[in-house]
């Protein structure tokens, strides 16, 4: 799994790549676009995110000490269906804002929406996932996997949100 | 308890970042946020994913996805970074 | 009852989870694209033969080697040796039943014909023109055709590559027999270990870099627009940090084939087993250092150009411990020349050009005068069929008797070598020379003096058609009609030979027990 993991980050690379050649070389355009960032909901769904991962940690306990980790489970996936329930608020009530930006700012909402999209692909399959679990599984091993995943997904999302909500929030 | 800690931890990580980002410290501001984001990646992985107790193999699996994204960018960057002071020939010339 | 008499039925293959029928699925596919990329060159040389561009319009010539390229280089020299030969004898080689995934191992034959069809019907209905580098801008904003669809099979095909190495490497750090430490480890399974990480490694770079040229195609923004303050050398960065090392994933098995051969045709161990097995994973590491070295005229800094350059000499150096460690066990070894054997040797000289010439191209000031000519085609042929593909044939012929259980007709076998070592030096010993003079590569008409070699090289090309067509009928042949193979008709270690041939269904009956170091001969 954790190999798995290790393709992932370097899936998420190229975007990651891409943001840092716009913060480099457009600075200036990338921070006025992130000032229209939804940064309430953005911080909000940071807290839900890290939330989710802990109950997704005590899911994976519960199975441990041979107590029921269902709760746990819907729990997590609760809060990641909430996560994408805000991200898509704040997608279409940013689209209209994206579809007419230019030059640099064209070029951050389109990894914005590249990079959290393909964030939001992988928490929906991990949804998908954690509720199957919590439906069926009686052993460990599919958790603490799951759980591996699930992680992985809140560890993006720690990088992703300074790097669209929180630049240069100051000015 | 060692997961509710953990949690703790992130929320207030959470806080700071984010309270920092409202202060000016111009290039620090970018290095704040990435170093409480690797501040809470690292919390993660070792207190939720319990690479804390994990075998030698799977720290180094864990590390090889970061290091090669790091190859990635620093070998990109001798070009990136300093193609204005040491341009190519084709362009030196225009 | 060996793993080929467990069903006859058509279902009972597609529907197989044994890893032995998986690659013999693999086989097929990747033989039939082989022949598509093949038929795809033959009408590029075709063309060739006369400067003036008569038989083929230049788009369709571009369209060709887009073809060409696409089909040989995912669709043939990546899953080729990894994923036939290495997943028959993967497990089979370290003892276990299986490998760690069986349903896995099934799911990416299928992602991967999927992906293989879906590319093919987009490139022959429609075509695209941009070669199989993508470069931007032309893919984003000019070239004509099925630029997205093409990716997407390309993508898909991509998490069939993936699958694969993650299977490979869960095999090797699970399953091993007892006793079958990491330094008793045949070499072919060092280089395959190495080959999954790379896999690993790079595949997910390509996938999301392609999907970034495909979403900039369809939205007109992304990261690669110049107009937007984009750079379109991200894109090269990019593709080449995925498309290098993909040039390692497509030697680094042959090498681990060649290190098979040789040791049990000279009867003697590998010589250096150890800084053979180093030096695999310092070719697969150094290789992710070196991408910039295809850059060299793309306008990236001076001081990049330099840093790439050096690094790139680097490679050479685990390279030349390869060949010369190969070189030292023949010596006074009681060489035998098979078939498999002279594909071996052919395999050593060929790669040892290919490698020295790229040295030729990683030198900064010589690399201006020869970029994007003849001399890089000759050079990367030189490693990938000189290399690969030889390696490729002498790895289905050495363990043919294990795959198919019976022998193939040995002197046949050894003309068919002969005549492709041959066609293969005709077709690229001359684009060397063509590249040196100047020949740009990509033009389907060229000035009337290159024509002798240009003809030479395509009188090369159909020697070569017949070479390759030579074992595709032998080996069909015996199938039906080949003496039946003991289990060990070489008399070579290793423990795929110490079950019957074909191997049961779970490859032992007995789970075997490893006491001693690889190549045990003397």
């Amino acid at each position: 799994m954790w190999a798995f993991l290790a393709t992932e980050v370097l899936f998420f690379g190229p975007l990651f790549f891409g943001y840092v050649h716009g913060r480099a070389f457009q600075p200036e355009a990338f921070a006025s676009a992130s000032h229209h960032m939804h940064v309430v909901l953005g911080t909000l769904n940071t807290a839900i995110l890290l939330t989710s991962s802990f109950t997704m940690a005590l899911g994976l306990r519960a199975s441990q000490t041979d107590r029921s980790p269902r709760l746990w489970l819907w729990l997590t996936v609760l809060l990641g269906l909430a996560f994408l329930g805000i991200k898509g608020y704040e997608y279409t009530s940013e689209w209209s804002e994206a579809a007419s930006a230019a030059g640099g700012e064209a070029r951050f909402y389109f990894l914005y929406y590249a990079t959290t999209g393909l964030h939001a692909v992988h928490l929906a399959i991990g949804i998908a996932i954690v509720s199957w679990l919590a439906l069926r599984a009686r052993r460990e091993m599919p958790i603490e996997v799951t759980g591996l995943y699930w992680h992985f997904i809140d560890i993006v999302w720690v990088f992703l949100y300074p790097m669209f909500y929180l630049l240069e929030r100051y000015g | 308890m060692s997961y509710f800690l953990t949690w703790l931890a992130l929320m207030v990580l959470l806080a700071l970042t984010t309270a920092s980002s409202y202060i000016p410290m111009g290039i620090f501001n970018t290095v704040a946020n990435m170093g409480i984001s690797c501040a809470k990646a690292l919390l993660i992985a070792l207190f939720f994913m319990h690479l804390r107790g994990a075998s030698a193999l799977l720290r180094i699996a864990a590390v090889t996805g970061l290091l090669w994204l790091a190859l990635l960018f620093g070998l990109s960057w001798t070009d990136l970074g300093t193609r204005p002071s040491a341009p190519a020939p084709i362009d030196a010339r225009r | 009852m060996s793993y080929l008499t467990e069903g006859f039925t058509l279902r009972s293959w597609l529907t197989t989870r044994d890893h032995k029928r998986i690659a013999v699925l693999y086989m097929i596919a990747i033989t039939a694209f082989f022949f598509v990329g093949g038929a795809a060159a033959a009408l590029i040389r075709l063309e060739l033969a006369t400067p003036a561009g008569d038989l083929v319009s230049a788009e369709t010539y571009n369209k060709l080697f887009t073809i060409h390229g696409v089909v040989m280089v995912w669709f043939f020299l990546i899953p080729s040796i990894p994923s036939v030969l290495g997943n028959f004898l993967v497990p089979i080689m370290i003892g276990a039943r299986d490998m760690a995934f069986p349903r896995l191992n099934l799911a990416s034959w299928y992602i991967y014909v999927l992906g293989g069809l879906f590319t093919l019907a987009a490139l022959i209905a429609g075509g695209v023109d941009t070669g199989w580098t993508f470069y931007t801008p032309l893919s984003t904003q000019f070239a004509e055709g099925n630029v997205i669809l093409v990716i997407v099979g390309v993508f898909i095909v991509g998490f069939s590559s993936i699958l694969t190495g993650l299977n490979v490497i869960v095999t090797v750090h699970r399953l091993r027999a007892p006793g079958l430490t990491w330094f008793r480890l045949p070499l072919f399974i060092w280089a395959h270990y190495a080959t999954a990480l790379i896999l690993l490694l790079a595949t997910p770079v390509l996938a999301m870099t392609l999907t970034l040229v495909a979403l900039e195609r369809v939205f007109g923004i992304g990261i690669f627009d110049p107009a937007l303050g984009g750079d379109p050398l991200l894109f090269q960065h990019l593709f080449w940090f995925y498309s290098h090392p993909a040039v390692y994933i497509m030697v680094l098995p042959a090498m681990g084939v060649a290190s098979e051969i040789i040791p049990c045709f000279a009867r003697r161990p590998v010589f250096g087993y150890r800084f053979m097995a180093y030096a695999i994973l310092g070719i697969a590491t150094i290789g992710f250092l070196v991408w910039g070295h295809h850059m060299f005229v793309s306008g990236q800094s001076m001081y990049a150009g330099m840093v790439f350059s050096m690094l790139s000499f680097l490679v050479a150096i685990p390279s030349a411990i390869k060949v010369f460690n190969w070189t030292a066990t023949l010596y006074k070894g009681s060489i035998v020349f098979t078939a498999p054997m002279l594909y071996a040797l052919g395999f050593v000289g060929l790669f040892m050009i290919g490698g020295l010439t790229g040295l030729y191209l990683a030198s900064l000031a010589l690399d201006v005068h020869l970029t994007d000519t003849y001399f890089v085609i000759a050079h990367f042929h030189y490693i990938m069929v000189g290399g690969s593909v030889m390696a490729y044939l002498g790895a289905i012929h050495f363990w043919w008797p294990k795959i198919s259980g019976r022998l193939y007709p040995e002197m046949l076998a050894r003309i068919a070598a002969l005549t492709i070592f041959f066609g293969f030096n005709l077709t690229f010993f001359p684009q060397y020379l063509l590249g040196w003079l100047g020949m740009p590569r990509r033009y389907h008409e060229y000035p009337p003096e290159f024509q002798v070699l240009n003809l030479l090289s395509s009188a090369g090309a159909a020697v070569l058609a017949i070479g390759y067509l030579l074992p595709l009928c032998y080996l069909g042949w015996s199938i039906f009609y080949g003496k039946k193979a003991p289990p060990n008709p070489w008399g070579a270690t290793g423990l795929e030979w110490q079950t019957a041939s074909p191997p049961p269904q779970h490859n032992f009956e007995d789970p075997p027990r490893v006491t001693r170091a690889p190549y045990d001969y003397a």
